[in-house]
């Protein structure tokens, strides 16, 4: 191993995963922008479902536990690696819930979620869920590296 | 290599107030030079002039020959070390210490070794991973150092860094900040109001007084030739016992007291014969036994020293520090002799000394 690699590996013991946390947190401003755009409210009584209060409550859940992910692998957690891949994997299945339901769902023969809109959402899914692969990707990583480094310098 | 130049240096404020008066010194590379004196002296006011963070009003000011006199702070290659340390509050010990060095672009790799490196001369290494909230105040103040090293600055600026410690620290941090010296061979200019820091530490001492120098030179010299009363009370603890007396028939006569005087301070005494002088007695130099009477008043016991204050005469208050533990009480008579006397002019304040001296 290279000398710079080992600088490299070495200074993660005292400098955050920040990359890893960037992207956890550009999850949560993707996911923000995919729920500021998901209601319209000229579309008769088809927002006032079960699915609505679901919805809401999970992307509350959805932004606490994104941002601590986001704290955690800021110091090589792995564990929030595998959180944030669930959240990722989370943020893949939501588009086959209200979105897609909504595109296809006819109100005065118009479907409540346009083509355009629709997509914009997806988009902002699937950003969502590539960030936090990454970051979780990149923790993963990291945190394997720091640790067989680590395990060198006791040995 | 690092030389600096002090040139006549003033510092005049907008509301025409002088702070510092021609100030000239000439720090040899890797020379320690503290500036002392009480608040108000002018001397982190002069600090301050050659870290850039104040303008020079008139002088020069060069560093290796390089006049830096309007070289902004930036681009003076000096690292100053703060009173309250400076340290970001969010930052770990690490960041902190690699801040500037990151704000200058640098590779994190090389950033790594020299904060690394510093942090083993300071003994930091286990903290770098904490916040400052979470050190003493000694330790703080070694980061506020770890942080001016990893920049490897030509000349040192330390602003009365150990003024927020408490005794104990600061004699520790005092020894540290010597080492340190002794490793890393800087020029340091340090900005001190204890006159034991400044002892301790200085390979010249600049004492200060409403902004003009007073003397420049070693310890001892400070210590045992001061050039005018101000350096002589200044310097030493407790200070100089400053008695009014006459020179008359090879005697010093005061209130109350007569010391005869060596055929050598006879000689240098001479112009002054029936005039008034002040006789400068350091505490250290009064011995038990003598034909003088000191009528104690207070004695202070401080383990291998007692400090006895008392009076000879009427009006003659006296402090003497006898090397044993003694116990005098109100009102007892204790027989002292001089070890040794200085004398200055009291109309110049000035020291009186032998020709060539």
């Amino acid at each position: 191993m290279s000398d710079d690699r080992v600088t490299q590996l070495d200074r993660m013991r005292y400098t955050k995963n920040t990359a890893s946390s960037r992207l956890a947190l550009l999850a949560i401003v993707f996911d923000v922008l995919f729920f500021i755009s998901l209601y319209k409210s000229d579309v008769d009584t088809y927002y006032y479902t079960i699915l609505i209060g679901a919805s809401i409550v999970y992307n509350l859940i959805f932004l606490l536990a994104a941002f601590l992910c986001s704290e955690g692998v800021k110091n090589y957690q792995v564990s929030y690696s595998w959180a944030m891949m669930v959240l990722g994997a989370g943020q893949i299945l939501r588009i086959f819930i209200i979105p897609m339901d909504a595109h296809k769902t006819l109100v005065n023969n118009a479907p409540v979620m346009g083509d355009a809109q629709f997509t914009r959402i997806v988009i902002y899914l699937t950003l969502s869920a590539v960030a936090l692969f990454a970051g979780a990707v990149i923790n993963l990583q990291k945190s394997r590296a720091l640790s067989a480094h680590l395990a060198s310098l006791k040995a | 290599m690092a030389e600096l130049q002090l040139h006549h240096l003033d510092k005049i404020y907008d509301n025409n107030v002088q702070a510092v008066y021609d100030f000239n010194l000439d720090v040899k590379d890797g020379e320690l030079i503290v500036l002392v004196g009480p608040s108000g002296c002018g001397k982190s006011t002069t600090l301050r002039m050659v870290a850039g963070l104040e303008d020079i009003s008139r002088g020069n000011l060069l560093l290796d020959g390089r006049d830096i006199t309007q070289a902004p702070a930036k681009d003076r290659d000096m690292a100053m070390v703060f009173q309250n340390y400076a340290l970001y509050g969010h930052m770990t010990i690490y960041e902190n210490m690699a801040f500037s060095l990151t704000l200058r672009k640098e590779n994190p790799n090389v950033i790594h070794k020299k904060v690394l490196a510093a942090a083993e001369i300071l003994d930091l290494t286990a903290q770098l991973n904490k916040k400052p909230s979470q050190l003493s105040g000694g330790q703080r103040q070694r980061v506020a150092m770890g942080r001016a090293i990893v920049r490897n600055p030509k000349v040192f600026l330390f602003d009365e860094p150990l003024s927020n410690l408490d005794a104990k620290l600061r004699s520790a941090t005092r020894r540290e900040i010597l080492l340190l010296h002794k490793r890393l061979n800087a020029t340091i200019l340090y900005v001190t109001h204890d006159q034991t820091e400044a002892l301790t530490l200085a390979n010249r001492i600049v004492c200060m007084s409403m902004g003009h120098v007073q003397q420049i030179g070693t310890p001892l010299e400070l210590y045992d030739s001061p050039n005018n009363t101000f350096v002589a009370t200044f310097i030493g603890l407790p200070p100089m016992n400053m008695l009014k007396v006459t020179i008359e028939d090879g005697k010093a006569k005061g209130d109350g007291f007569e010391v005869p005087l060596s055929a050598e301070d006879c000689a240098m005494l001479a112009p002054w014969s029936r005039k008034e002088v002040i006789l400068g007695v350091r505490p250290e130099y009064i011995a038990e036994g003598g034909d003088l009477k000191l009528k104690v008043s207070t004695n202070e016991n401080l383990g291998m020293t007692t400090l006895v204050h008392g009076k000879m005469g009427e009006n003659t208050r006296l402090t003497a520090k006898f090397r044993s533990w003694a116990n005098y009480k109100n009102g007892d008579i204790v027989p002292i002799h001089f070890t040794r006397m200085l004398f200055f002019d009291p109309e110049t304040t000035n020291a009186i000394r032998k020709e060539g001296k």
